[in-house]
């Protein structure tokens, strides 16, 4: 015996992508998993704060998650642009009342949580975006005209975390619009104008705009043993971290390089060293599938949007999972070079938390609609 | 939004379909980059780097790189290194830092706990990889005993250290300075002045005064890096580091060597002279010996300090000697401290009356032994006075009263207008710190500095070098020389050339010439080559004449010219001015300059002495003086001083100082 509001409830079950859930549920077991050990020394008794923080973060994300997925994402799209000023503000206002840490001007203090405007900024970035294509019908690729807005709505936030100094998530911004502009399609005339554009460029960039340090920290990406002491040190020590896993690992806690200190920063930019190194091959190829799995079914729930709008949202979030997760593993791995890079779900961190379950929300209602029609 | 918009929008989401094909290979794509590097890593690597984190790992030390030699003109070694064994600890690897710190403590003769608070600080700063140095420059048997007890301490190693070696010692200590530890405060502001160039960390050494400050980021060479494998307990093994890693040893790059415009055989000249074994005995002063293209040729500052004290570590008593010394053996007297010039301000007073034409050359003047201007008496060095003199004989004579005389008629703007002209009163330019500017007084100066009007009683004071005037020894230098050259004022400079480890020329310093003064400046002032002859003439008078001030004091085969002074420490009541000086407390005797360029017809070297307390110039600093000038003539012009007949080359003479105010 069926009655309409059960027919109601059944359909609202089926409309939310329960296996898209479960695989951001099992990512977010193993991060804790990895965080407990990463945050707990040998002799540690009790449980460690980021730790209980970390929880907490992940409860609200959780909650947020949901909301989302019930909201309309359109409700987004009209408020796109007033997100973006406001966002954008926030960004300046980090310059002049902002939280020193670690040598950059990057948080704001809210009393109970510290937070990171230009974290906030790749998913602002992505809706505006998402809004501005949606609204432009291109058939043949965007051209030079086109560009203008998107390129401008990119340099406004670029150029403000550059100032931070926070080069990691200005690359980051970059990436992402560039990716939705890719997606979007361009023009072959410009495309090849921009190579050659490039082509150009890097050596006078190299010659002129880079300091010093600034060529010594790239030339160091590229051979580690030039500066075995920073970057190329961590680099090395990740490398053996996650080699000496092995096939099992060394099993939880159990890590030397992790326990013993040898791994820098293991509990946000290196959690993914320990990781390897306490689960070895088996364990570090379950995550890298849960990551794949999880983009695969992004791009399919994007693939089946109902609109061009929720489409570009999915895809430029998509992009942005992809690329922290490609490059904080790169790094970790050494193909990479090191950039202060944290992996989605895994790494502890607030702002980074509730943005990525926000940006999974929001495929998620792209999911929960696309059986509107 | 319409329902055509609506399809539309459909369509073209449609149209996006190829697109996401596209997307799955790429992700999957890059999965498969990351899942071939873990294989490699994690599989095929996995036991080596298994055995590697087991035996636990790679141990870095920094390579300190030499700082660069200083060497003299001709290229003979002023400052450098020396090989030597340091004692550190790497806190990663110490099992238990007490008993390890208990037991080193006695061998190097550091309380347990500094030793433990320096670690504790260090780890909590710069993580426990980074190796704390404890002591530098073990001798042998340190190096002996703390080798027996590395097998029970994990952590303690003992490393080749460099140290910075001055084999001249006190000589010249001021214008060399001397290298110590970097100071926390320090850190930061070096960091912020040198970014981009060099990363300060704690326990680096850096220059902390005269040239090894000025010129650190010559100095200064790249740290290197070397690479060991090390067991669990932080002790060498021999394994090979894996290829994994790339990782290679970095060398360190040596600083660049400065050659200097000093010349040792002068400067050790300079040096013994100022310690001269005569009635006065060691000098406390400073000397500062020019080329006649500013190039400093000598440079003492005395009492000095051996700043290879420094470079072990300076225990605390030597260092609170050196504070308490009531000389301040640390201050560089050359340019750090002002005096008054005292009579050596005369030939300026004279350069401007001549200049000005309140006299001539052969203008007779009548300087007795007092003078009496306003209500008060002014008072001559000597009871009877001078008689009738020219310019040039006063100069010889050092007449108080012919220069108040030029004093009262010029004024104290005229006289600061010609001492300017020739160097004084403005830094030197030479590349030093702590120069101080001396002080040339004038009308206005006074109602802004001091807030009153000028009294017409101070331009008698000032004209011989009293009251307001200041100077340093180096300005005294570069002024007289400028008289020895009709004209021409040099910029001082130390550094000749900078090269590399490769003798490759980095960068040359050319003599540079500030002013010509006897060419019409932008207001049209100058002073004539005669006048500057007419002066000269005095200041050979006082090494040759009858009655020179210095006439004791000759070259065999060289004439030269010079001007002495005695500075009163504190003005004393008519009956006192005759007392004789050496009875009283050595800190209450007068100073004694000595100021002198030769030949005198064309100088190719001054030099300026200042000996404080020395009760006379004449005594004081002109035997100085006359030594270090004999030491560069029979070095650069031997011929001069064999071709000189036999009786002029007599021992020391013993003077009769009577007087040289």
């Amino acid at each position: 015996m069926r009655t309409a509001i059960q027919v109601e409830e059944r359909t609202f079950f089926r409309r939310v992508d329960w296996s898209y859930v479960i695989v951001i549920l099992g990512l977010n077991l193993i991060g804790l998993i990895n965080l407990y050990s990463a945050t707990h020394g040998v002799n540690d008794v009790g449980t460690n704060r980021l730790f209980i923080n970390q929880i907490v973060w992940l409860v609200g994300g959780w909650g947020i998650f949901f909301l989302l997925t019930f909201v309309n994402y359109e409700l987004f799209g009209r408020a796109a642009y007033f997100l973006y000023l406001i966002n954008l503000g926030a960004l300046v206002a980090v310059m002049f009342i902002g939280h020193k840490a670690l040598g950059a001007q990057r948080w704001i203090d809210l009393g109970f949580f510290n937070y990171q405007p230009s974290e906030t900024m790749k998913l602002t970035l992505i809706l505006v975006l998402a809004k501005y294509f949606s609204n432009k019908s291109i058939e043949d690729g965007l051209g030079a005209k086109d560009l203008i807005i998107p390129l401008l709505l990119l340099a406004l936030p670029f150029a403000l975390t550059v100032k931070q100094p926070d080069l990691g998530t200005a690359m980051l911004l970059f990436f992402i619009a560039l990716s939705m502009i890719v997606f979007m399609r361009v023009k072959r005339s410009i495309l090849i104008a921009c190579l050659a554009m490039g082509l150009v460029a890097a050596p006078m960039v190299w010659n002129f705009g880079l300091k010093t340090y600034q060529k010594n920290r790239i030339l160091t990406f590229f051979n580690p043993g030039r500066d075995p002491r920073g970057a190329g040190y961590n680099s090395i020590q990740s490398k053996i971290a996650v080699g000496s896993g092995k096939i099992l690992g060394k099993g939880f806690r159990k890590g030397t390089q992790s326990q013993l200190e040898f791994l820098p920063e293991r509990h946000t930019d290196f959690i993914y060293s320990v990781l390897s190194e306490e689960h070895g091959f088996i364990g570090s190829l379950l995550t890298l599938g849960m990551f794949m799995f999880l983009l695969v079914m992004g791009v399919r729930i994007a693939s089946q949007a109902r609109d061009k709008f929720g489409a570009l949202i999915a895809v430029g979030i998509l992009s942005y999972i992809f690329w922290h997760m490609f490059i904080n593993i790169g790094m970790v791995i050494g193909i990479l070079p090191i950039v202060g890079v944290p992996l989605p779900l895994l790494s502890y961190g607030g702002t980074g938390m509730l943005s990525i379950m926000m940006g999974l929300g929001i495929i998620s209602s792209v999911a929960y609609r696309r059986y509107l029609f | 939004m319409s329902s055509r918009e609506i399809a539309n929008q459909e369509e073209e989401a449609r149209s996006f379909q190829p697109r996401y094909r596209l997307l799955y290979i790429l992700v999957l794509a890059s999965g498969f980059v990351i899942f071939l590097r873990l294989w490699y890593l994690q599989i095929v690597m996995g036991n080596e780097l298994r055995v590697f984190s087991e035996k636990n790992l790679i141990k870095e030390t920094k390579i300190p790189a030499p700082r660069g030699l200083i060497l003299d003109r001709e290229g003979r070694v002023l400052v450098d290194n020396l090989p030597g064994f340091g004692a550190a600890i790497s806190p990663q690897y110490a099992t238990d830092l007490k008993a390890s710190a208990t037991a080193i403590s006695p061998i190097l003769n550091i309380a347990p706990n500094s030793i433990l608070s320096a670690v504790k600080e260090s780890r909590f700063k710069n993580g426990p990889f980074r190796p704390v140095r404890v002591k530098d420059n073990l001798s042998l048997d340190e190096v002996y005993r703390l080798k027996l007890l590395r097998m029970d301490h994990p952590g303690l190693n003992i490393n080749e250290v460099i140290t910075r070696h001055y084999p001249l010692r006190e000589n010249g200590a001021q214008l060399f300075g001397y290298v110590a530890e970097i100071s926390k405060e320090q850190i930061a502001k070096f960091n912020n002045k040198f970014r981009g160039i060099f990363n300060f960390e704690q326990g680096d050494i850096i220059g902390k005064n005269g040239l090894e400050e000025v010129w650190e980021r010559y100095l200064r060479g790249t740290d290197g890096m070397s690479i060991v494998e090390v067991d669990a307990r932080g002790r060498r093994t021999d394994a090979e580091t894996p290829r994994a890693f790339g990782i290679k040893p970095l060398d360190a790059v040596p600083g660049h060597n400065l050659i200097l415009t000093i010349d040792q055989d002068i400067q050790q000249a300079a040096y013994k002279a100022m310690n001269r074994d005569d009635h006065i005995g060691p000098r406390v002063g400073g000397l500062v010996a020019l080329k006649s293209n500013g190039e400093v040729l000598a440079w003492v500052s005395a009492p000095s300090y051996d700043p290879n004290s420094f470079s072990t570590g300076i225990t605390s008593d030597v260092w609170g000697k050196l504070i308490n010394d009531p000389y301040r053996p640390l201050r560089n007297r050359v340019i750090q401290d002002h005096f008054s010039p005292g009579s050596t301000f005369k030939p300026i007073v004279a350069l401007a009356a001549l200049q000005e034409k309140v006299i001539t050359p052969t203008t007779v003047i009548s300087a007795p032994g007092f003078i009496r201007f306003g209500r008060r008496i002014y008072h001559d060095h000597q009871k009877g006075g001078h008689g009738n003199v020219t310019v040039d004989q006063a100069i010889e004579r050092s007449s108080n009263v012919f220069f108040y005389k030029m004093g009262i008629a010029l004024g104290i703007d005229k006289i600061a207008l010609y001492a300017k002209m020739i160097g004084l009163g403005a830094f030197t330019g030479i590349n030093m710190s702590n120069e101080v500017p001396g002080l040339i007084p004038t009308r206005e100066w006074k109602l802004k500095a001091v807030g009153e009007e000028w009294q017409p009683g101070e331009n008698l004071s000032n004209a011989i070098g009293q009251g307001y005037v200041l100077t340093n020894a180096l300005q005294m230098a570069m002024a007289y020389s400028t008289i020895g050259q009709e004209g021409l004022l040099y910029r001082p400079f130390v550094v000749k050339k900078i090269i590399n480890q490769d003798n490759e020329l980095i960068q040359e310093f050319q003599p540079h010439l500030i002013r010509d003064a006897s060419q019409p400046n932008a207001e049209g002032a100058f002073i004539s080559k005669e006048t500057f002859r007419a002066v000269k003439k005095g200041m050979w008078r006082v090494a040759n004449g009858e009655r020179g001030t210095a006439r004791w004091w000759k070259i065999p085969g060289v004439e030269m010219a010079g001007k002495t002074g005695t500075v009163q420490m504190r003005s004393y009541s008519a009956d006192q001015i005759y007392d004789k000086c050496e009875v009283r407390p050595f800190n209450q005797r007068h100073h004694g300059w000595f100021i002198a360029f030769a030949p005198a017809e064309k100088p190719e070297i001054t030099i300026a002495v200042l000996a404080e307390h020395a009760c006379h110039g004449s005594t004081g600093g002109a035997p100085v003086a006359r030594d270090v000038i004999q030491a560069y003539m029979e070095k650069y012009h031997p011929d001069w001083i064999k071709a000189a007949p036999k009786a002029i080359r007599a021992p020391d003479p013993a003077p009769t100082p009577e007087g040289d105010e």
